[in-house]
């Protein structure tokens, strides 16, 4: 609009417009995007580093109903003699690792048969139902099927494959199977959905290639598929791990950490003595413990596998 | 020619029968599980287990009249509805931080925030009942919803962190230069282009809010902030004991809303559980 | 509507070099293409012009005024992107109505405005549609309304037509030179492909290695190009380039030699001829090698001579044909030969 030859002088005297031109902040401009995650990380702090800190403190006193009560290492002490806490610890990693195992090759399975079947890939929400349920509800499922009316033992009854009922309850491997089925029943869909979209995801053409080349369809999966989503399933497996170690509602509804305290699992233990037997300190140290080992997991196992599962 | 279809056929046949056995697996405990919330409750613990019931609404009646159902499915819907709201307000600009910006730390502090979901419940229980105690707020439905955002705030950052990374630098650099300031590239462009991506973390986030267990039952020491996953464990009538077709009924009436959410967002679910690691 | 002086521009990213040293005074009005190879810098220079990306050193004015400290949204230019980068989620008429928006410009003249640039670009008919129903030739097109609709200082396009087929890419090419001239705004354009960069641009800078090679006319780089990088840039196919020695006023490669140059030149040196300077030659040859390749095109052939150590592209006669292997001899001209120092690369004059 304006004249060349004015733009030129005045910019070589220089009434240069500052004033329309607003300035930034380099400060603001670095700041700003700490702002912005800070509400959410703040929040986090505060359901985390707080109660952590609290923790740490408690477990190191006697709290019970009275005031705190001092007693240095005492808490961690007994804990280290605690047949209950270690048995508690071996409970969690036993069902945890059968229940995830089950689980994966199962999921592996299915995933393998459905992922290229069209007419199953429009009923694959039937097999995503027992996610959909609340897991008390599942909880209340088995108890019911399996102690409460019997129905799994009738059921064997009637195939004449046992005479009497079976005494689930009274066995802790029967009552750990227990809990492994209810696990396994509603969480395999988890892993099958996952593995399923990773399986689609995977380029078409590298199995069309290896089809051609003469391989067959199990050895694709074996050879080609299964290798190109091993970072999906280190992703999956600890996102199921987490939630099986942290298993809680299966064990207060179905056993009560029974029997003689073969199902009780690390979270059902810190449950008991806090708010059972009200040993709030040592609980804490307990929860201290389990937290040490969760930040190490997640240092040495997580990181690697959520950063890897996006590359 | 002829024997290698037959081949085919075969292993169509072996598939189809894992599948459906599988399905049917699925499906035999849930309709047996509603079996049970149809029959009076004569019927559920018997000697010897009854499969074909007489059909009956007692449950039905009594989830409403014995029970104050109406106030445990407010209470769930009001905590679940409350903690997605919080952890989108807070998730949203978290993940844009994480996802467009480049700054020192950020990789740390996006760790730090999905390392909150590894934390096991059972570990910060008993600091958050004495938090939530001596706040005042034991027992009502405000302590859930800040319970719920939390646990569910790294999930909700992370699945919406994904979508963001998906946007094409571009988009945002043309809005710029547009003359768009930060906040309005993130209202006016990538909010509405992820939206698929912001739902699928609300659903996940309120179907991990109906879940869970330990917290609502610790902080809901009365029927007065229980919300349904826990009044469940609850339904017993004295000496009786549990109250099964109660409970199978309540089951289900959580179910059906989430459900029917899941098959509307089918697409995103795996992408969604995973937090945004597979592409689904 | 804006002059741009960028002076000692350098951008890194930790040890990485983006742009070296850029300097480049752009007249107002002017149409300016940065032309080279991916990861020349040619694009980071024009993030720096529209405030995506901070230079590490350098100043950035615009009319004079120091613009380092502006942000993009305040620097009044318009970008244009390879992917178009069209809001997906809003129609035709709201995306190319946004920047008006976020200026404030009053409701009223929004409208206006928005039909106006519509049309100006053919694109009446299309502004209910979202990005996703459109063809790339239409996108591209509202991509340039959204950049004319609020008549910017500076337009900065960023290989804007490299996403179409060759046949919309020349279209689009006369369109853009035509609406660059009809609005008189200052453009930056960037590029990889030299045709375009030759009928696009008043001037032409050359980059690599983050470094400016050449600022210059189409003709000036063509023609007189300053080192060997920019003669094997350029042209399709590039200058020959041969390696040899000079003593006399004759250079001699194995197969090659002419006589004659009256140049104060002796010791390894490059030669540079440009194939359509090069002829089928009968008794004055320079080379005399063997046919390697005859590539005809219809309006000429290409003719690709074996001579020693040197392919030599010779652009031929549209009736030249030969077989392979054969002798022939090829003669230059004198006049349009350039000498390049060996080892620098720099032109000697």
């Amino acid at each position: 609009m304006s004249d060349p030859a004015l733009t030129e002088t005045g910019a070589a005297t220089a009434p240069a417009p500052t004033g329309i031109r607003r300035r930034r902040s380099k400060r603001m401009k670095t700041l700003f995007p700490y702002l912005l995650v800070a509400p959410a990380v703040i929040y986090l702090l505060g359901i985390t580093l707080y109660p952590g800190i609290y923790a740490v403190v408690q477990s190191f006193y006697a709290v019970k109903f009275g005031p705190w009560r001092p007693v240095g290492f005492e808490n961690y002490a007994n804990l280290m003699g605690d047949y209950q806490f270690w048995g508690a610890l071996w409970n969690t990693f036993v069902i945890g690792s059968i229940s995830l195992t089950i689980q994966c090759v199962l999921a592996l399975t299915l995933a393998f048969y459905a992922y290229r079947d069209p007419w199953v890939q429009g009923w694959r929400i039937i097999f995503l139902i027992p996610m959909l349920f609340m897991p008390s509800a599942v909880a209340f499922i088995y108890k019911l099927a399996f102690l409460d009316a019997r129905v799994f033992s009738d059921i064997l009854i009637r195939l004449g494959l046992i005479d009497g009922n079976l005494s689930i309850q009274s066995s802790i491997w029967g009552s750990r199977a227990l809990l492994i089925l209810a696990d396994v029943w509603q969480w395999t869909p988890f892993l099958f959905i996952i593995f399923v979209a990773a399986l689609q995801g995977q380029d078409e053409e590298v199995e069309e290639a290896a089809r051609l080349d003469g391989a067959k369809w199990g050895q694709i999966f074996w050879n080609i598929s299964l290798p190109l989503m091993r970072p999906v399933i280190a992703v999956a497996l600890i996102l199921r791990g987490i939630d099986i170690t942290t298993m809680f509602a299966n064990v207060f509804i179905i056993t009560k950490g029974g029997p003689a305290f073969g199902t009780e699992t690390i979270s059902y233990f810190i449950y008991r003595t806090g708010f059972k037997f009200f040993n709030f300190g040592y609980a804490s140290a307990a929860s201290v413990i389990m937290l040490i080992l969760t930040i190490i997991i997640a240092q040495l196992v997580v990181k690697r596998a959520f950063r890897s599962g996006r590359a | 020619m002829a024997s290698q279809r037959r081949r085919k056929g075969e292993s169509l046949f072996i598939r189809y029968l894992i599948l459906g056995t599988w399905a049917l697996f699925c499906l035999a405990p849930v309709l047996w599980f509603l079996s049970i919330g149809l029959r009076p409750r004569t019927e559920i613990i018997t000697p010897q287990p009854i499969y074909w019931p007489t059909f009956s609404l007692d449950a039905w009646h009594m989830i409403w009249s014995d029970w104050p159902m109406a106030k445990y499915l407010r209470n769930s819907v009001l905590a679940i509805i409350g903690s997605v709201v919080i952890d989108l307000v807070l998730a949203i600009p978290a993940a844009f931080s994480l996802a467009r910006y480049e700054y020192r730390g950020r990789d740390d502090i996006g760790f730090y925030i999905l390392s909150t979901r590894m934390m096991a419940p059972a570990i910060v229980a008993i600091p958050i009942f004495f938090l939530f105690r001596n706040m005042g707020l034991l027992d009502t439905v405000w302590a859930l919803m800040l319970v719920y955002a939390a646990i569910n705030l790294s999930i909700v950052t992370w699945i919406i962190r994904s979508y963001m990374i998906d946007i094409p630098k571009e988009l945002e650099d043309a809005a710029r230069t547009d003359g768009a300031s930060d906040l309005r590239i993130l209202w006016e462009i990538i909010i509405p282009a992820i939206l698929p991506g912001i739902i699928t973390a609300a659903v996940i986030a309120a179907i991990f809010a109906i879940n869970e267990f330990l917290f609502t039952l610790l902080i809901a020491s009365t029927p007065n902030a229980y919300t349904m996953s826990v009044a469940l464990a609850n339904f017993t009538g004295g000496s009786d004991g549990l109250i099964y077709n109660a409970i199978a009924l309540v089951a289900f009436l959580a179910f059906v809303p989430v459900f029917l959410v899941v098959v509307a967002i089918q697409k995103h679910l795996s992408r969604g559980l995973t937090m945004g690691a597979v592409k689904g | 509507m804006a002059r741009i002086e960028l002076s000692g521009i350098q951008k890194k990213w930790g040890a990485i070099w983006g742009v070296r040293d850029v300097n480049i005074d752009i007249a107002d009005e002017e149409l300016i293409v940065f032309l080279g190879p991916s990861g020349c810098g040619k694009t980071t220079t024009m993030r720096m012009i529209a405030g995506l990306e901070d230079p590490s050193e350098g100043e950035i004015r615009m009319d004079g005024e120091v613009m380092n400290d502006v942000d993009a949204r305040d620097r009044d230019v318009a970008m244009v992107f390879q992917g178009y980068a069209l809001y997906p989620n809003m129609t035709i008429y709201e995306n190319i109505r946004f920047p008006l928006r976020m200026r404030d410009v009053p409701k009223v003249d929004q409208d206006r405005l928005v039909r106006e640039a519509a049309a100006m670009v053919e694109l009446g008919d299309l502004l209910d549609r979202k990005p996703g129903a459109l063809s790339g030739g239409q996108r591209q097109r509202a991509a340039l309304a959204r950049a004319v609709v609020r008549k910017p200082q500076v337009f900065l396009m960023d290989e804007p037509l490299s996403n179409l087929d060759a046949k919309l890419r020349q279209a689009m090419r006369i369109q853009i030179k035509h609406l660059q001239r009809q609005l008189k705004i200052t453009t930056v354009y960037v590029t990889h492909d030299q045709i375009e960069a030759m009928t696009l641009a008043d001037r032409i800078v050359i980059m690599e290695g983050g470094l400016i090679q050449q600022i210059g006319t189409p003709d000036e780089i063509y023609s007189d190009p300053a080192n060997t990088f920019v003669a094997g840039f350029i042209g399709a196919p590039p200058m020959n380039l041969i390696e040899g020695r000079m003593e006399d006023g004759i250079f001699t490669a194995p197969s090659i030699r002419v006589e004659g140059l009256i140049r104060n030149l002796s010791g390894p040196v490059t030669l540079g001829i440009r194939p359509e300077d090069c002829h089928v030659a009968g008794a004055e040859a320079h080379v005399e090698g063997t046919v390697f390749g005859v590539e005809p095109t219809g309006d000429m052939t290409y003719l690709t001579i074996n001579a020693g150590d040197a392919l030599i592209e010779v652009k031929a006669d549209r009736d030249y044909r030969s077989d392979l292997d054969v002798p022939e001899t090829v003669a230059f001209d004198p006049a349009r030969i350039a000498f390049f120092d060996t080892t620098s690369g720099q032109r000697i004059r």
